[in-house]
C-alpha cells in the first residue's frame, strides 16, 4: 500500500520539533515523501551545529553554540517546519525573530508552524510575522499537511486558510 | 321693690299691669337661671371630657415617648446591623450623592466617613474594566434603579472598584432601589470583593486549558501513527487490523473534539476568546457546514432543506464563532433526530431588520420539558439522550450561548419530547466586540 510518490525529492526541511514521538512520526512521513530531513527541538538545537548525517535524507542536530559558523547547512533548506512549544526558554516565536534577522534569502523561506496551541493572539502574531501557516496539530493530517507544504514549495498555492 | 303703699296709690289698671311687668320679669329671670344653669351643666361637660382628653392624650404621650425611644433603639440596632454588614454598603440619595456608608465600605476603600458623605458615588468609588478603562455605566445603572429595577453585576464580567489610594480590587455588586412610601428615593449599592473568587476560578480554568493543551500532544501522536499504519508506511496491514486502527482512530478523533470544546469552553471562562469581526457570506458558510455533514445526514437518511429569505449576503461576525455556533445547531439536530426524519433550517432577518435569524428545526427526540431550563449549563446532557447512548459532550450549547449572547444575540428553542426541536438564534447584522 506504500504507494508514495515523491514530488518534493530535492527539497530539505528543517522540522523543529520538541516531542521526540512527533518528531519521529514527522520526519518519517517527510522522507518518505521525499524530502531531505534536518531536525532541532530547541532554538538553539535549530541554530546550531555539527550535524550528522543518519540517513542519506536525515541531518540531526547534535552539539550546541557555534550557531553561524553552520549557517551555510541552513541555507540549503527549502522549507521549515516549526512548532511553537520548544524545548528550554525560547520557543518558536523566538526562532522565527532570529531566524529573519539573518535577512537575505531567510527571510523568503516558508515557515510552517504547526503547533497544538489555539490561542487565536498566538495565531495573528504569527501571522504577523509572516509565516506561511498556522496549523493546529491534532486537527490535521500529516499527509495533509506534507501535500500543502509541497505544493507551495513546487510553486503552488494554498487555499485553505490556517 | 314695690311696696303694699305704693300698690294703694295706682289704680287697679295700673295695678294689673305692673303685676304683668314683674310676672314677665320673673319669668325672664327664671329664663335666665334656667339657662344659666344649661350653661354651668355645659362648661361643666367640657371640663369633664377636658380631663379626660388630657388624660388619654397623657397616656399617648407616654407612649409616644416609649414608641420613640423604641425606634431610637431600633434605629440603632438597624444602623449597626448596616455597619457591619460584611459587604461593603453605600447609600445614596437619588442624584448619587453618598448619606451613608458602613465599616466594609471604609475598610475596602480607603475613605472615611466624613470624608465622602454627600459626595459623588462616581467620584468617590470610580469604576474600571478589566483593560483599566474607565466605566461609565454607572449613570444608566443609577437611572434604571430609580425607576424601580435593580441591578445585579456580571460576576463573569468583572469590574473594578478604584480606591482612594488608586490601587483596584473586582467586584460583585447589587444595587436597589430604596422606596419610601412607593416612591425610589434613593439607592443602596452593596458590594463585595472577589479577587479570591477570581484567583480560583482562574486557577481552575487555567488548570483545564493546560491540561487540556497537554492533552492534545498525545493525541496528535495517536492521529499521526494511526494515520501512517494506514496508510501502509511501515508495511501492509490485513483487513482486520484496518478496522481497528479505523477505531483507534475514530476514538482519538472524539477525544481531539471533546478536548476542543474543553479549550473553547475555558477560552470562554477567561476571556480570551477574542472576535474579529468581518463581512462573512453567510449562505455559504452554512452551506459549507451542511456538506461536512453530509456523510452523516445520508447514513441517516435525513431530509434536510435549507430556507433563506435574507435581502442580505454578508454578516458582520466572527467567521471561526459563528461557524461554530451553526456547527453545534446543525450537528445537534442530526445527531438527535432519528432515521429518516426531517431538518429545516431557515436563515431571515427578524421583525426590526437588525438581526439575522437562524432556526433549526428537527423531528428528533426533544428535550424533556423538566430539564428545558438546564439545556444550556456546561455538561448539561437531558436523560433522554443519556440513556439512548447518543454521544455528545454536554459542551455544544453552553459554547452556542455563550458565543451568540457574548456577540449581543440571543439564543431559545422549544422542544417536545419525541415530537422535535426548534433552536432560534438571533444575531446583531453588525457585532458586537466579544469580551
Amino acid at each position: 500500500m506504500n504507494t508514495q510518490t515523491t514530488p518534493a525529492l530535492g527539497k530539505t526541511i528543517l522540522v523543529i520539533e520538541d516531542d521526540a514521538a512527533l518528531l519521529a512520526a514527522i520526519s518519517g512521513k517527510l522522507e518518505r515523501s521525499g524530502f531531505s530531513v534536518i531536525t532541532a527541538r530547541s532554538v538553539e538545537n535549530a541554530f546550531t551545529v555539527e550535524f550528522t548525517q543518519s540517513n542519506p535524507n536525515h541531518l540531526t542536530a547534535t552539539t550546541i553554540e557555534a550557531a553561524l559558523s553552520h549557517l551555510k547547512a541552513l541555507e540549503q533548506i527549502n522549507a521549515i517546519w516549526l512548532d511553537h512549544n520548544l524545548i528550554g526558554e525560547e520557543d518558536g516565536l523566538d526562532f522565527i525573530v532570529k531566524f529573519k534577522a539573518n535577512g537575505g534569502t531567510w527571510s523568503t523561506i516558508p515557515i510552517f508552524v504547526i503547533s497544538n496551541s489555539a490561542n487565536p493572539e498566538l495565531i495573528k502574531t504569527y501571522s504577523e510575522l509572516d509565516v506561511h501557516h498556522y496549523y493546529l496539530k491534532a486537527e490535521h493530517r500529516l499527509e495533509d499537511i506534507i501535500a500543502e507544504i509541497t505544493t507551495v514549495l513546487t510553486g503552488g498555492e494554498v487555499t485553505d486558510p490556517v | 321693690m314695690l311696696t303694699p303703699d305704693n300698690t294703694n296709690h295706682k289704680t287697679p289698671e295700673e295695678r294689673d299691669l305692673t303685676h304683668a311687668a314683674i310676672l314677665n320679669v320673673l319669668e325672664d329671670y327664671q329664663e335666665n337661671a334656667a339657662s344659666s344653669n344649661r350653661q354651668s351643666r355645659a362648661i361643666l361637660n367640657i371640663l369633664e371630657d377636658l380631663e379626660t382628653s388630657n388624660r388619654v392624650l397623657e397616656s399617648k404621650t407616654a407612649q409616644m415617648a416609649e414608641a420613640a425611644e423604641a425606634l431610637l433603639q431600633k434605629n440603632a440596632i438597624d444602623t449597626a446591623i448596616l455597619e457591619s454588614i460584611g459587604d461593603g454598603i453605600i447609600v445614596t440619595d437619588s442624584l448619587g450623592r453618598i448619606t451613608f456608608v458602613n465599616r466594609a465600605f471604609v475598610q475596602m476603600t480607603g475613605w472615611n466617613a466624613a470624608e465622602v458623605a454627600g459626595g459623588d458615588i462616581q467620584g468617590v468609588l470610580p469604576i474600571e474594566n478589566a483593560n483599566g478603562v474607565r466605566e461609565d455605566f454607572l449613570p444608566d445603572v443609577i437611572e434604571a434603579v430609580l425607576s424601580g429595577t435593580h441591578y445585579t453585576s456580571d460576576t463573569s464580567k468583572p469590574y473594578f472598584y478604584v480606591r482612594k489610594d488608586g490601587t483596584k480590587f473586582p467586584a460583585s455588586s447589587i444595587i436597589t432601589p430604596v422606596r419610601l412610601h412607593g416612591q425610589v428615593v434613593g439607592l443602596v449599592t452593596s458590594f463585595r470583593n472577589i479577587t479570591r473568587e477570581m484567583d480560583i476560578d482562574k486557577a481552575k480554568t487555567e488548570f483545564v486549558s493546560l491540561a487540556s493543551h497537554q492533552l492534545r500532544s498525545p493525541l496528535s501522536a495517536i492521529n499521526w501513527y494511526t494515520e501512517m499504519l494506514l496508510a501502509g508506511d511501515v508495511g501492509p496491514i490485513t483487513e482486520g487490523q484496518e478496522k481497528y486502527l479505523c477505531e483507534v482512530y475514530k476514538g482519538n478523533q472524539r477525544m481531539i473534539t471533546l478536548v476542543n470544546a474543553l479549550l473553547n469552553v475555558t477560552r470562554m471562562s477567561l476571556g480570551t476568546f477574542i472576535l474579529e469581526p468581518e463581512p462573512i457570506e453567510i449562505i455559504p458558510l452554512l452551506q459549507n457546514v451542511v456538506a461536512e455533514q453530509q456523510p452523516d445526514i445520508e447514513k441517516k437518511n435525513l431530509h434536510v432543506r435549507t430556507r433563506v429569505n435574507l435581502p442580505i449576503s454578508t454578516i458582520e461576525s466572527d467567521t471561526k464563532l459563528l461557524r461554530m455556533v451553526l456547527q453545534n445547531l446543525v450537528s445537534n439536530a442530526i445527531k438527535y433526530t432519528p432515521p429518516g426524519g426531517n431538518i429545516d433550517l431557515a436563515l431571515e432577518l427578524d421583525p426590526s431588520n437588525q438581526y439575522l435569524r437562524f432556526t433549526v428545526t428537527d423531528t428528533g427526540c426533544g428535550i424533556p420539558l423538566k430539564q428545558h431550563p438546564h439545556i444550556f449549563t456546561r455538561l448539561f446532557r437531558a436523560d433522554n439522550v443519556r440513556t439512548q447512548d447518543i454521544e455528545g459532550t454536554g459542551l455544544g450549547l453552553y459554547i452556542v450561548k455563550a458565543i451568540i449572547e457574548n456577540s449581543g444575540g440571543r439564543v431559545w428553542f422549544e422542544s417536545e419530547e419525541n415530537i422535535g426541536s426548534i433552536f432560534h438564534v438571533e444575531l446583531p447584522l453588525s457585532s458586537t466586540v466579544i469580551t
